[in-house]
This record gives C-alpha cells, structure tokens and sequence, in this order.
C-alpha cells in the first residue's frame, strides 16, 4: 500500500472520480435476473458488476453438512476470468474461500434458518466485472437475492467499504483509492437496527479517523437501503 | 446521519402494500401472526418480500416466492428419486424429500422388490401423512384416487398460489377445466397434473404459464378469463 | 445428487408432442427462441458479448496474453477456450472441478472457432521466436435453460468480432482490432420424442436423447461436427438437421455481422 504518495484527493475534496468524501459511487440494483434460479439479483456498484443467485431450500447433500435443528447456508463467491484486467484463472483460490465463508457466517445471522431444518441453501455469487469492494457488492447481492426468492430475514444486508486516502477519509473506496490508500473498513449493516453481520479492517486508522469511516458506512447503509426499496417498488409495483 | 446508524426507516405500512425483510408492519398488539411476519423489539416485521395481508385480526405476509412446506394432509404430486429395500424417497420440491413406507404402497410389495413396483422417475400421487420429530415427511399412497401417474403432464405453480386456484366465484380451476377439457389436479406442492388431448394440454400449460408471471396482481381470476378468451379467439 | 431426476412422464409427454409435430412452447421443429445478442457488455474483458436464448443467458469475454510461441510454430499465436459451467447459473450445476459436460462444451466451441480458420494465428505474432499473442474465450452461464452449446459459440463469435488487442497495455503498441476474417455459427439438434429439433430448451434437454453439433462458415462450409449422448441416427435425420442448420446459421451470421 502506498501511504499517501499518489495524490487522490484535491483540496476542494474532488476525489479522482470527481466524489466528494462522503459519495458513494453510482448503484443499479435488478431482482430476477437469472430466470432458472429460485431467486436472483445482480448489482452494478460503480464499475463493479455482481450477480447472486438462490436456489432452495433443498434436501441438504451430503448427508454430513446436514443440520438437524436448521438449514446451512452453502455459499459460493467466486469471480469470472474476464471480470479483472489480468485474466483471473478459475479454480480454487483462497481470497474467495475466505470471503465465501465471512459472507455465509454474515448471512447466517439474517436468515431465520430455523424454519427450514435439514435442508440448505445455496447461494451463489459472481464477480462478473470487479472494481474494488467486491465481497460488500457480493453481500448486498447476495440479501437481495434471498429477499427475491422469498427466504426469510430478520433484515436486509447492506454492505459497504469505506477508507482513507491522503488521510483523509472517505466513503466507497474506487479501485486506484482501495490500492493506493491507507486504510479500508468494510462493514456488512442490518439497515433497520443498525446491528452489524460482518466486519474486516486493514490499514491505519486512529480513534477518530475509525468512527468517521464507521459513520460513512452506516450512513451509506441508510441511502442503499432506501435503493433497494426503490429498485423492488420499481419491479414488483408499490401496492397489491 | 446519527452515528448509531439505525436507518430509523421502520415505517409502519398499511395492508396491500410491498414490503421487504425487516420492515415494520405496525406495533405489536397482541394479535395473531400469519406467514412471512414475526414478531422484533415491540414491533411487527416482515419477514418475506411481498404484500401485508389482514384478515380477522391475523397479519402476515403474502410472499411473491416461497418454497413448499409439507403438512399432514396435503395432496401432492411427488416423484421417486430412490428406494431401499422398504421405503421409496420421494422428491417433492420441498426443503427435504419425503419418505413412502412400504406398507403405505398402492399395492402388494415384497420386502426388496420396491425397485420392481415402482422405480426411479415414476410420479406419483399421494398424501402427506405426518411430519416426524426429525422433520421427514412421510407420504401414503393407501387412499381414495391415490396412485401411480401414467399419462399426462405435470406442470407446476408457485406453491402461495395453490388456494387461489381453487377458491372465489370462478375459481381458476374451474376455468381451465372448461377451456381445455382436461382433468386437472393442483397438489398442494405447486405441482399440477394435466390429462387429455394434447391441445386442451398446451391451453393449461399456456395458462399456467400467464399464472406464473402474473401471480401476484390482484383480480387473477377476470386476468385468466380473459387470457383464456384472448385464446379461444384466435 | 449426480443425474437429474428426469420423470418418465416427461419422456412419454414430450414423445406425444413430437408426433404431432408439436414442442411444449408451441415451435416449429426448427424454430428458435427469442434471441438477443449484445456486444462490448464486459468493461475488464478486450472483448465481449451477452447472448439470450429464451431464459439461457451467457457471457463470453475475450482475454489476451502474452506467451512464448511453440519451438516448431515461432511466429504463431494461441487460441484457448474455456467454459465455465458456475452453480449460480443452474440448481442441477454441481459446484466441483469441470465436469465432463463442460469439458465436452469447451473442446466443440473451439473446434468450430479454430477449424474455421476465423483467426489466422500468424496474425498473434508479436516478436517471432518470442512473444505472441494467446486469446483466450472464456464462456460463462448466467442461466441454464437448455443449450448452452449454440449460446457459447454464438457469443464466442460475436465476441472475437468485438475484440481489440490490448498493444498499449502491454506496451507492445497501439491498439487494434483483432483480426477475425470469418463469423462461424453453431447449431444443435437435439432428438426429443424420436426427431430432430433446434434449440432444445432445458425441458427438452433433460427429456431427450442424443445430439447432434454442426459449425458452419460461409457459403456452408462445414467447419465441425460433434455428435454426443447415446443413440443413433440416420442419413436422412442428418440430411434434414443440415437444411436446417444452413438456413439457420445463415440468419445468425447476419445477425452478428450487423453488430
């Protein structure tokens, strides 16, 4: 990481986008995009582009990942060959294990998996084009998804990363601001009661500089919330 | 935005509107919960996306997607998908397969000759039984008009849409038997069973079809008959 | 799980269609579904395409390295295609390492491609003896609603016409469109009920049995061939799926070139 070398923020607070810090980059949000899955979403967040798809709750196989008392969340997050400037090689690669896991354990404390015992459900993300904050776009998708295949939550997921650059933080780190800046704070946020599903941080970030990331992020929570009601209204129609 | 970061977005909704996971229907009163609602923090929340539903005191939530539950009673369309030498598995298109005991069969079988009564891929039409405590379903097939399915097609419906089919003035049902001539049986798994000439066939799975992308407007019923008109009239 | 439950009424239903000259959604024996095809939808890929077939969705991107060519082909460039066949695009997808299907689908897309001659490998030459260029096609499912195989290729295709090699990023030069000197289609027949039909859906897919894949490039010439799954056919099925394929490729490749 280069601290604070490459100059990506001006005075005026014109991040290199044109953003200021509290910006967050352009979201499209489209439900039922993959017309064979039991339900299915994909967002554009920036240039990154993700689509989720669900499909269960289903007789769990093998019989071992069964769970007597509820259901398990089989995720998969995994990113295409095209969807990086360098070809990213598919097969197993430990970046997307890992982020796997964090958005299952995430999701898991949404989903009322109790009312579906042995059986799992599977949910399946893919970075079809990546810029920077993939696993919160591939979290967000992933609730959307569930919420589109009727799948029971205590709450939507909202996810977001926000960061520092020159300093100075800033909300919805871009590609050239997750590379060159300074810290990156990604926070997965039940937008209703403000309670947090997920967690991760690297970087440098002091006590204060921490709370202003923590407040952009929950901040943006609330606007993408708001995005998501807009885009659902928009398919399913505001009243029955 | 407060720090606290509660979106302080619970809005209370009314009946008849759209709701998604964690919004907040109205406060808890003591009333009775239906689907898709539970109870959070003195509030009522949906838990589904779909439309708040209130009828006699009861709120729920009338999912746009939902997976079928078995309970006992339901009359369902279910394939084998396997067997040992006493029980057949049946996949029902629910969270967990169901289990067909031997002597819940149709007919006369030896211990080990299941495979010979009835093999992999053969649908049928049976009843659920009971839900054991581990949560399998058990199906008999010992009934009035239970059976093997020899003949026909079985199509299916989201599983939320099965009572409407058959409830109201003119219940869809009813209409899609008179414009096709065909013997329909709605399971209660979403699954349906069609039989007769093949046109009358193509008319129920066409409409079927109209069903699955219009499930959710309301006035369903006058949405199929005119469907039907439209291609009666061709 | 492993196979697909395919349920025996489903087999005997889609032979009574077939009798009668009839599919389940109402086409002709060689008829399509709608289709739509878009170009350059993949901003990290050097080129791509979105193919829709009724409910199957795909992406095909166009990635380029850079190799050492082969001692015995100095001045040659590679071509590899790759399909992956992702859980998310399908419940009956198993999440593991490629399966056979997708293996099968990768090697006939490619054989069409490159029997086809649309990319002259002499074009790849960077420095003889020492770099060239190797495209790459990777095929995507979004959604699996039954032929995959036409959707690949159609996409593959449209995406090589698409494509730019990327001379700047590699500081090899500018950038230029990539070479591609012919649009080869693929067209496949599946036997559902006992004849012959194109674009099998998922429904007909799990309900059939063997297939038949033809590459055509222009004026007819046929490029490949892949006959897959168990059974047999005939001289005659195979002079009628041929008719077919040649009015059919013929409108595809109209459709691509327009793009």
């Amino acid at each position: 990481m280069g601290y604070g070398d490459v100059q990506m923020i001006d005075e005026k607070g014109n991040r290199v986008d044109g953003r200021k810090a509290g910006d967050l980059r352009p979201i499209e949000i489209e439900l039922g995009v993959v017309p064979v899955a039991d339900g299915s979403a994909s967002v554009r967040w920036g240039t990154n582009y993700v689509i989720a798809s669900i499909y269960g709750p289903m007789e769990a196989h093998p019989r071992k990942i069964q769970r007597q008392e509820r259901a398990v969340l089989d995720v998969r997050y995994n990113m295409a060959p095209f969807s990086t400037t360098d070809r990213f090689r598919p097969g197993f690669n430990r970046r997307s294990r890992e982020i796997s896991k964090v958005t299952a354990e995430a999701l898991e404390s949404v989903v009322l998996l109790e009312l579906y015992p042995r059986s799992k459900i599977r949910i399946e993300i893919e970075v079809i084009c990546a810029e920077a904050g993939t696993r919160c776009v591939g979290l967000t998708a992933a609730s959307l998804a569930l919420a589109d295949a009727g799948i029971p939550m205590t709450d939507m997921v909202v996810s977001v990363a926000s960061g520092k650059i020159n300093d100075v933080v800033v909300c919805d780190l871009n590609k050239e601001e997750d590379n060159y800046g300074e810290a990156d704070l990604p926070m997965g946020i039940l937008p209703n009661s403000g309670e947090l599903v997920f967690l991760q941080m690297d970087g440098d970030l002091s006590p204060e500089q921490f709370q202003e990331a923590w407040d952009y992020n929950m901040d943006a929570a609330t606007k993408i919330h708001l995005m998501m009601k807009e885009a659902i209204a928009n398919k399913y129609g505001g009243e029955s | 935005m407060s720090s606290s970061g509660a979106s302080d977005g619970r809005t209370s909704a009314a009946p008849g509107s759209l709701v998604i996971p964690g919004d907040k229907i109205c406060t808890d009163s003591g009333g009775q919960l239906g689907h898709g609602v539970m109870k959070l923090d003195g509030s009522i929340i949906a838990t589904k996306l779909g439309y708040i539903v209130e009828k006699g005191g009861e709120i729920s939530v009338t999912p746009l997607h939902t997976a079928y539950f078995p309970r006992p009673g339901d009359l369902v369309l279910g394939y084998i998908e396997g067997m040992r030498a006493n029980i057949w598995f049946i996949d029902l298109g629910a969270p967990f397969n169901a289990i067909l005991p031997m002597s819940l069969a149709p007919m006369k079988v030896e211990f080990g000759a299941t495979r010979d009564a009835m093999n992999v891929g053969t649908t049928i039409l049976c009843r659920v039984q009971e839900i054991d405590e581990s949560h399998s379903s058990v199906v008999t097939m010992k009934g009035m008009g239970l059976r093997k399915v020899n003949s026909g097609f079985v199509d299916t419906v989201p599983p939320h849409l099965v009572s409407l089919l058959s409830s109201g003035n003119n219940p869809i049902l009813s209409q899609l038997k008179d414009a096709s001539n065909c013997r329909i049986i709605l399971g209660a798994n979403g699954r349906v069973w069609v039989d007769g000439e093949p046109e009358g066939i193509r008319t129920v799975r066409d409409t079927l079809s109209f069903i699955r992308d219009n499930g959710d407007s309301d006035n369903l019923s006058s949405k199929v008959a005119d469907h039907l008109k439209q291609g009666n009239g061709e | 799980m492993g196979q697909p439950l395919v349920p025996e009424l489903l087999r005997t239903h889609l032979a009574e269609l077939a009798a009668r000259d009839e599919r389940a959604d109402g086409r002709g024996q060689w008829d399509g579904r709608d289709l739509s095809v878009e170009v350059g939808v993949l901003e990290r890929a050097e080129g791509s395409a979105k193919v829709q077939m009724g409910d199957t969705i795909v992406f095909t991107g166009i990635k380029f390295q850079i190799q050492t060519p082969y001692p015995d082909r100095p001045d040659e460039g590679g071509l590899m295609t790759s399909v992956e066949l992702r859980p998310l695009a399908g419940r009956h997808i198993e999440p593991g390492p490629p399966s056979p299907e997708s293996i099968e689908m990768a090697r006939v897309v490619d054989r069409g491609i490159r029997e086809s001659g649309c990319i002259d490998t002499k074009n790849l030459c960077i420095i003889a003896g020492e770099k060239v260029w190797q495209v790459i096609i990777d095929c995507f499912a979004i959604s699996d609603d039954g032929n995959l195989f036409d959707a690949f290729a159609l996409a593959a295709i449209a995406a090589l016409h698409n494509a730019t090699l990327p001379g700047e990023r590699f500081d090899i030069g500018e950038d230029r469109p990539l070479p591609v000197n012919k649009t080869p289609i693929m067209c496949s027949f599946q036997k559902v009920g006992g004849r012959f039909i194109y674009d099998a859906n998922r429904e007909e897919e799990l309900g059939g049995d063997e297939r038949i894949h033809i590459t055509l490039g222009g004026d007819d010439h046929v490029h490949s061939l892949q006959k897959g799954l168990k059974g047999a056919f005939t001289a005659s099925e195979f002079a009628e799926i041929m008719d077919a394929a040649k009015q059919r490729c013929a409108e595809l490749k109209k459709i691509v070139d327009s793009l």
